[in-house]
């Protein structure tokens, strides 16, 4: 509605220049000629004609009057092409003493111009309407009937105020320093009740401003109560009313139903609305008019407004225990007033075949705290608690509902039998006594069946349905008969030692594995290295052969082992000095070792005499006596031996 | 004749397992049988006399503590619960009757360690030190032989995405392992054995008592004083109690 609004009001942008063309005129009228004091008369203030950013009128001192400004009403139509709009502003005077008055005339101000309207008469009587009696607090509590409500005002400590259906004359305290032009009072129907016994909480607001409700900005504390909260009108209802000697317009905003839980003293928060006061300073556009949406009237989307906070005072409540005295053994706290009916749906059935009882509690309480009434230990049934449906429905100020529970019933035995009554208790708090309801006795014709139980169709599948396993107690588990297994711990021990042993063997393995990949890399790079390195290893691989020909005492072996010897000694030497193996001679062996050994050395010259000896072994004519090869084989192990301490 | 000799012996020392074994049998199928018939005490004996012979069995400490259950005798039951738990970690029926008896208890303890302490304490007591070692000692020999088939086929990268997952392998097993030498050996476990023992600020009787605490609470013992050792309660709270007020959770 509001984007139509929006979308008309763009359009009439558009065609404003059109419309400035209009004449303005202002007029004023009353609903009603002649009224009597105290009555309420309606006066208009009509603006018609195009008009920007109009402001209400304010109105001068009426003597003999009391006014306030209720709010405006816009119109705009279009016939033909051709639109027309007007402005109303309504105002509520209410007459205060007997004559005739002329009201007026009003004058206001739009755009530039002061425009006047005409003047107003009105004839007052002296006579009193029933409406306009001003009651004192105690009259007004004693016209509440038998049930006066307690009523709380935000301004008020010791608040005195009718229930909703008092007469409109009030007499309301309102604390010094609060606007006793608005506030709010929180109702409760009754201050001492009993457990789950239904109570009225109604929240009304008292205004005589433009005023616009905005919802509760802290909602009410009641812990400890159940609550069912009344759904209010989208247009909130309003009446207008009299409190201390002042027309009000009063509206009730909020309506629950409060069950007490548990029996104790309690304090209701009631908690704090939160409203919107029209600023009647401020100037009102074309905008306004169109989205005139106010809580009550003549408010204004775009006007400028004020928030106040309203806040009743806390209320107190003696809740008291249901009376011990009669209460039903199969009471289960329902409190209220209830109709019990019930039915099944079949009377003649087969062993093992269900028959449903649909017991159904209707009436006014809280219908949600009901429970499944008991059933009775039964020998010829198996029973089973099906399905529950609960309505709710609000009447005027009571809360109640129907809910129904539907049980299972399953005959074991063939023959005549019956479902016995079952029973629901409440306690009625307006008889304050408790009352038993009773289903009737439904007599079942059960017939032979050779059908073995099983869980009927509609419960089947339903594991709401099927009984639990349950732990009837608790105790340590049995001990252990098994004879232990010795031989799996020994198997398991030897795994372990055989993956230690492992371990340590492929750990050795790896090392020595890793140490000679080194070396072999070391090697590959350096040839000289390699055979200084080797050249000890090698010398001992001759000396053994040389051993073994030395022992021979064969003729053939002396030149060969002398032959051997000299190879052995000559690639030793050039292994050690990286001299090239096959182009050596003897002089650059000779070089070499008196270079290292010096040339007086006593072991150089056994070593020549060695080489001399070879020579002539190879290329004598003479033989070598066996015991040179001992000699020749010291001078060898000697040099070795030499050579190495010299490298070190 | 020295042949006849060497083989009698051989068969001796191979057989004395088992004639050890069958009479180890006997006794425990006499020992349930007391327990079956409800003579707890007799079957309690057999047992101890059980686990005296052959500690590393669990079976015989969790029916041990069966039957001191059914005698009321709490802390030695949970006592040789713990112990069984050690041995065979895994068993459902062990670790039931070990919560159960505990909530027989007078006292109760409130587990008040961080989540990760405990998270890594149900990890560990998971496995016994035994299988955890054989666990990483497995994963070892594959790392090994792993590196050992490298440098004997001489070819290929040694770092590569196999190795280094058995390695990640090894590193976590290493590290589980550590936990575990740690809960074993470092963090003891002890009962309270006394039916009221008080928990003391210091190492003797003049010091005041810090907290009392009833049989079957279990405690970690933290230090030692001559007769005294400091315990440690998972709710933090920490005493000196007297040795012979506590037994140690040992196999």
């Amino acid at each position: 509605m509001k984007k139509i609004l929006l979308i008309t009001a763009i359009i009439l942008g558009f065609c404003a220049p059109s419309l400035q063309a209009e004449e303005l005129r202002v007029s004023a009228g009353a609903n009603k000629n002649s009224a009597q004091v105290g009555e309420e008369v309606r006066l208009n203030i009509r603006v018609s004609g195009q008009a920007m950013n109009l402001q209400a009128p304010r109105l001068p001192k009426l003597d003999g009057f009391d006014a306030y400004y209720t709010g405006r009403a816009s119109h705009i139509a279009f016939v033909n092409g051709v639109s027309s709009s007007n402005v109303e502003f309504t105002y509520t005077l209410i007459p205060q003493r007997a004559g005739h008055f002329v009201l007026g005339p009003f004058e206001m101000q739009v755009g530039q111009n002061m425009l006047r309207t005409e003047a107003v008469e009105l004839d007052i009587s002296g006579g009193q309407s029933t409406s306009s009696v001003a009651q004192t607090p105690s009259q007004a509590l004693a016209t509440g009937g038998n049930a006066p409500a307690q009523t709380y005002s935000s301004g008020a400590q010791t608040p005195p105020a009718p229930p909703p259906q008092m007469p409109q004359d009030e007499t309301v305290a309102v604390s010094p320093g609060t606007d006793d032009n608005i506030f709010v009072q929180a109702t409760v129907d009754r201050r001492t009740l009993y457990q789950n016994q239904q109570m009225l909480l109604i929240y009304s607001l008292f205004t005589r401003y433009d005023t616009r409700y905005e919802g509760f900005e802290k909602e009410p504390e009641t812990s400890g109560f159940w609550i069912e909260e009344f759904p209010m009108e989208r247009e909130v209802p309003r009446e207008n009313v009299r409190m201390n000697g002042k027309r009000y317009i009063k509206a009730d905003v909020k309506k629950l139903a409060l069950f007490p839980t548990a029996p104790g003293n309690y304090t209701i928060q009631p908690g704090s609305l939160k409203v919107s006061i029209r600023e009647e300073q401020q100037g009102s556009n074309a905008f306004d008019e169109f989205f005139s949406d106010s809580f009550f009237t003549g408010g204004s989307f775009f006007a400028r407004r004020q928030n106040r906070l309203l806040s009743p005072p806390p209320i107190q409540l003696v809740v008291k225990p249901l009376p011990e005295q009669g209460k039903p053994a199969g009471f289960q706290g329902s409190v209220g007033s209830f109709r019990l009916t019930a039915s099944v749906d079949k009377d003649k059935v087969k062993q093992n075949e269900p028959v449903t009882l649909t017991m159904v509690i209707e009436g006014e309480g809280n219908i949600e705290t009901i429970t499944r009434p008991k059933i009775p230990a039964l020998t010829g049934f198996k029973t089973y608690d099906a399905d529950t449906n609960s309505k709710l429905f609000q009447t005027a100020n009571v809360i109640g509902g129907t809910k129904s529970f539907e049980t299972v019933f399953i005959p074991k035995e063939e023959g005549s039998s019956f479902i016995p009554p079952l029973e629901f208790s409440y306690f009625d708090p307006r008889q304050e006594k408790y009352v038993t309801l009773r289903t009737p006795n439904f007599p079942i014709q059960v017939e032979h069946s050779e059908q073995a139980f099983q869980m009927p169709q509609e419960l089947a599948g339903n594991s709401l349905f099927q009984k639990k396993v349950r732990s009837e107690g608790k105790d340590i588990r049995y001990i252990d008969e098994k004879r232990p297994d010795m031989l799996q711990g020994e198997v398991e021990d030897k795994i372990f030692k055989t993956f230690a042993g492992a371990d340590i063997v492929l750990t050795l393995i790896l090392l020595l594995l890793w140490v000679k990949d080194r070396k072999d890399r070391l090697f590959s790079k350096d040839q000289a290295l390699r055979r200084r390195k080797t050249a000890r290893s090698a010398a001992s691989a001759s000396l053994s052969k040389l051993k073994k020909l030395a022992r021979s005492s064969k003729s053939d072996d002396v030149a060969a082992f002398f032959v051997e010897l000299e190879k052995a000694m000559t690639q030793y030497v050039a292994d050690k000095w990286d001299l090239s193996t096959y182009g050596v001679t003897r002089y650059d062996l000779e070089q070499t070792l008196t270079a290292h050994f010096g040339a007086d050395d006593a072991h150089l010259k056994d070593v020549f005499e060695l080489y001399r000896l070879c020579d002539e072994s190879r290329f004598g004519k003479g033989s070598i006596p066996q015991a040179s090869k001992k000699i020749g084989l010291k001078i060898f192990q000697d040099t070795v031996n030499r050579i190495e301490r010299m490298r070190r | 004749m020295k042949r006849l000799t060497g083989f009698f012996a051989i068969m001796f020392f191979l057989l004395m397992p088992f004639c050890i074994g069958a009479e180890a049998g006997k006794l425990f199928e006499e020992a349930n049988v007391s327990y079956r018939t409800g003579d707890y005490a007799k079957a309690g004996k057999l047992y101890a006399s059980l686990v005296e012979e052959a500690p590393q069995v669990a079976v015989f400490h969790y029916d041990l503590a069966n039957a001191c259950v059914r005698l009321g005798k709490l802390s030695q039951a949970i006592l040789e619960y713990e112990k069984a738990l050690i041995l065979d970690p895994r068993n459902a029926d062990i670790r039931e009757n070990l919560r159960h008896t505990r909530g027989l208890l007078e006292y109760r303890v409130e587990d008040n360690r961080n989540w990760y302490l405990k998270a890594t304490e149900a990890v560990l007591k998971f496995a016994t030190e035994r299988e955890v070692y054989t666990v990483v000692l497995a994963v070892l020999f594959v790392f090994l032989l792993g590196g050992v088939l490298f440098f004997i086929r001489g070819r290929g990268v040694f770092w590569n995405l196999w190795q280094r997952f058995v390695f990640l392998v090894l590193l976590m097993a290493l590290l589980v392992a550590a936990g575990k030498q740690v809960q074993s050996n470092l963090i003891r476990d002890a009962i309270v054995m006394q039916k009221e023992c008080e928990a003391r600020f210091g190492p003797s009787e003049h010091d005041q008592v810090a907290f009392r605490m009833g049989e079957g609470i279990k405690v970690f013992v933290m230090d030692r004083r001559e007769d005294w050792s400091r315990v440690l309660l998972t709710n933090g709270e920490s005493g000196w109690v007297r040795d012979t007020d506590i037994a140690e959770v040992k196999v």
